[in-house]
């Protein structure tokens, strides 16, 4: 069973190595689809400078609260879209009966799939997170905990773009769910909890986990709590286990398009 | 003009048949939307505070409005087509026929856009109705000006995002430069009206093609003056006239520097 995962790990890392190798070969192209995504994300520091000239808690975050919440956001997508880039194109995969290549391969289909492209702007992603974090300056315990929690995020991210992406095995439309699932994670990952009503957050907290991903980790970080970290941890394993069984019941219904097409 | 317009309504009836998926994009709208009314509420703690002169009811309308004119003006023909059009080589089968490419992608962006862009409007207005309300003393008879301004926008919006993909002549993927003048856009031209901003940043705004592609439409919209209008309009002209000289000199420019290999 170890020597399994183990396999299946290293399996993941060298596809995700040569995913960046491939990606680097235009240099220029690469360095700045990294810089300008920083500089991107960078932009949104004004908003939030604009709105805390006009009050100075807004939803109950501080302005540092908040430049936590977006590095928490930047690098938990960073890493999903590093990693597991494919998750997002899973619904396109399966509409147009891509999967072939995959299914054949000695290797976990899901994690086959899900790690075979690498979105290179996302390492700008990452790289804003870990620099916005170092400027607000956290302690040793808070970069342990930010560092733990932005691999949750990743990972409850990714799952919830397989279980929407694994809608397309069942209905037509699926992409459409997909992608806007997907867009509304990122939406709503960004601004503070506190301006939100009470049914906006019990959906957060159930049907649509976005507290597990930022929300719950932010008050981790400013306020240890292990309860509350054990829950963020079993909702992680909970969303694992529930996109790996969606995806291998939707595979059940997968049909080929008999598509001749090559992995490059 | 007459194939252009040919192209264009193809394009049209072509987006005709695939209004289902304009339906699914409004969910992501109306939830967008939905955290500004959030937002904005919190910030206003007393719906009858004004912030810089505007009250909540204007605050959101200007956001409904310069949201529509952004989501209703996105689109992957101008951002990516032309981009890998020129990346891929493609480029060189449309440069030898009997159209000019450029007009040919403007022609076809508009179709593409003119659906979307009826739809997000219309959703707007029913949002705005739904989340604050009709806006006080709003002009009514002045409102086919106020939709000359907001077209004037989106015509000046598209050419700016052609000028940019047109750098990939130069530069292999001008994706990055797209993501940059989005979220000038978005973030100091959407979520809030350029009053917001220190005074010493406002002239600068104002000169900014957000003053005339989001800002001017959005604050005719809740807030019609003559003078205002008049003002906008001026600088729309301009902005077009501008635009379409410095796309064409790039175009011309990059067409002659392009080497497609065959295959």
């Amino acid at each position: 069973m170890l020597t399994v995962v183990k396999k299946e790990f290293k399996s993941c890392f060298l596809a995700v190595k040569y995913n960046i190798m491939r990606e680097m070969l235009n240099p220029v192209t690469f360095v700045t689809n990294v810089l300008f995504m920083i500089l991107n994300n960078a932009s949104f520091i004004i908003q939030w400078l604009i709105l805390y000239s006009l009050q100075d808690s807004i939803g109950g975050y501080s302005f540092k609260q908040v430049m936590l919440l977006w590095a928490l956001a930047a690098t938990t997508y960073g890493i999903s879209h590093i990693i597991f880039h494919n998750a997002y194109r899973l619904s396109d995969l399966i509409t147009d009966g891509k999967l072939d290549s995959y299914i054949v391969q000695p290797k976990n289909i899901l994690l086959n799939v899900i790690t075979s492209s690498t979105s290179i702007s996302a390492i700008g992603d990452l790289l804003y997170g870990i620099i916005i974090a170092i400027l607000i300056g956290l302690n040793w315990e808070e970069w342990l905990l930010f560092i733990f929690f932005s691999i949750t995020g990743a990972i409850i991210t990714t799952a919830l773009a397989v279980i929407s992406g694994s809608t397309s095995f069942f209905i037509i439309k699926g992409d459409m769910i997909a992608s806007n699932v997907n867009n509304l994670l990122v939406h709503f990952s960004t601004y503070p909890e506190g301006i939100f009503n009470r049914t906006i957050k019990f959906i957060f907290y159930t049907i649509f986990p976005i507290s597990y991903i930022v929300y719950m980790p932010i008050r981790i970080i400013s306020k240890f709590n292990l309860g509350l970290t054990i829950i963020v941890s079993l909702v992680t394993i909970l969303t694992i286990y529930l996109s790996f069984a969606i995806f291998n019941k939707g595979l059940k219904r997968y049909s080929s398009s008999n598509l001749m097409s090559a992995r490059i | 003009m007459k194939k252009y317009f040919s192209i264009y309504k193809m394009t049209l009836l072509e987006n005709i048949q695939y209004l289902s998926n304009l339906f699914f994009n409004f969910i992501t709208f109306t939830l967008t939307i939905y955290i500004f009314l959030c937002l904005w509420q919190y910030m206003y703690k007393d719906p009858s505070n004004l912030i810089e002169g505007y009250d909540l009811t204007q605050m959101i309308w200007y956001v409904l409005i310069t949201e529509c004119m952004w989501y209703g003006n996105r689109n992957k023909s101008l951002m990516e087509s032309m981009s890998n059009d020129i990346k891929s080589g493609s480029i060189a089968y449309n440069l030898n026929k009997p159209y000019s490419y450029l007009i040919f992608m403007i022609a076809k962006h508009f179709g593409e856009i003119t659906l979307k862009f009826i739809f997000y409007f219309i959703i707007s207005i029913i949002l705005g109705f739904i989340f604050v309300g009709p806006l006080d003393n709003f002009a009514f008879a002045m409102l086919p000006l106020i939709i000359i301004s907001m077209i004037l926008g989106v015509i000046i919006n598209s050419l700016i995002r052609i000028v940019i993909s047109l750098l990939s002549f130069w530069i292999e993927d001008s994706t990055p430069f797209h993501w940059i003048y989005d979220k000038l856009i978005l973030v100091i031209g959407t979520l809030f009206p350029v009053e917001l901003f220190p005074l010493f940043l406002q002239p600068i705004i104002k000169c900014s093609p957000i003053f005339v592609v989001n800002y001017g439409p959005a604050k005719l919209f809740i807030d019609f003056s003559f003078a205002s209008f008049r003002t906008i309009f001026v600088a729309q002209i301009i902005y077009v006239i501008l635009i379409v000289i410095l796309a064409t000199i790039i175009y011309r420019k990059g067409v002659k520097k392009l080497n497609v290999n065959g295959g």
